[in-house]
């Protein structure tokens, strides 16, 4: 179902929930994976997609089209990502590095990386990045997505994504030749 | 001499290599999703005439609820609490100290005025912060060295 129908079937109550169901199915594995890419383990992830696609429905009527509605969901996923990271900071009075470590532990724990020493490797020297740079790497390195269209999800100008971008390959890099 | 690590000759992949979510996840997503999203609707009849308000009624009702609050819990709060707290702060001095304390000084309580507190009104100082029976008193008037001469 095209974007535009599942929002006309929206707008009206008798199809309401048939219309947010089909969004649901369409984006959840986009914005599952996103999250998870952002908080690493599966708990936070599916806590995290749940409350998206609940802001999603309390404000999909007032949903202007001014971008696309994956743009706007993306939006949304990035948001709430930002937030619990910072949140939980803020609530362990930790500094950026034990976090760090938090999801390091996660990433240890993950059954798929192990025996692949450069990925594990790969993957946490993405994680010394900051949150929001890490952000920018994970849309262009892994989801491939244009430069403007993570303008629109990040509320950044281009220019400043792509010297961002720049700059974690180079941080990952330097850290992926020591030792 | 290894080969420096470049990220654009790495092989990418289109996920970091995680695990995948529980069997069924995707499946179960979207009715878990719905069933949070529809829960706070059938709760809402208790409260949706407030909804319904104008936001300035809204505004003003909240007002004159906290207003209310406010001047509830100043009408119900009780009345002289310092009163109450000096007592029992007098109540827990041991009586030996208390009786020490009065008698030190003529400027403060004389013999003569404890010798008239057994039979003195219940609202008696004296009475309230001892708590002494008057045989407790007359004894221990008793025992305090008589100064009669200087009546005589």
């Amino acid at each position: 179902m095209e974007d535009q129908e599942i929002l006309a079937k929206f707008r009206d109550p008798a199809s309401r929930n048939v219309a947010f169901n089909q969004l649901v199915r369409k984006y959840q594995s986009k914005v599952y994976w996103h999250v998870r890419k952002m908080v690493l383990n599966h708990d936070d992830a599916d806590d995290i997609t749940q409350d998206v696609f609940i802001k999603v429905w309390n404000h999909l009527e007032n949903f202007r089209q001014d971008a696309s509605l994956y743009t706007w969901i993306y939006r949304i996923a990035t948001n709430e990502c930002l937030s619990l990271l910072k949140s939980k900071r803020r609530k362990f009075l930790l500094p950026l590095t034990d976090i760090t470590a938090e999801l390091t532990t996660n990433l240890e724990a993950d059954e798929s990386l192990a025996g692949d020493e450069i990925e594990l490797k790969l993957q946490k020297a993405i994680l010394t990045l900051p949150d929001k740079q890490r952000l920018v790497f994970n849309l262009r390195y892994y989801d491939e997505m244009p430069y403007e269209q993570m303008a629109e999800v990040t509320g950044t100008s281009v220019g400043a994504l792509k010297a961002s971008y720049h700059h974690a390959a180079k941080k990952i890099e330097a850290q992926m030749n020591t030792d | 001499m290894n080969t420096p690590f470049r990220l654009d000759e790495h092989r990418r992949r289109p996920q970091p290599p995680l695990a995948p979510p529980p069997d069924r996840y995707f499946e179960q997503l979207p009715m878990r999703v719905m069933q949070r999203v529809q829960a706070p609707e059938t709760a809402a009849p208790a409260w949706g005439w407030l909804a319904a308000l104008a936001a300035p009624l809204r505004t003003a009702l909240a007002s004159a609820l906290v207003l209310s609050g406010f001047a509830a819990s100043f009408l119900l709060s009780p009345a002289g609490p310092a009163a109450s707290g000096t007592s029992d702060a007098l109540a827990q001095v041991p009586r030996q100290e208390l009786m020490q304390y009065l008698l030190a000084s003529d400027q403060r309580i004389s013999l003569t005025d404890l010798a008239e507190l057994p039979g003195t009104a219940q609202s008696t100082p004296a009475e309230t912060y001892l708590h002494a029976s008057p045989d407790e008193l007359q004894d221990l008037l008793d025992l305090q060295p008589s100064d009669e001469e200087t009546y005589l």
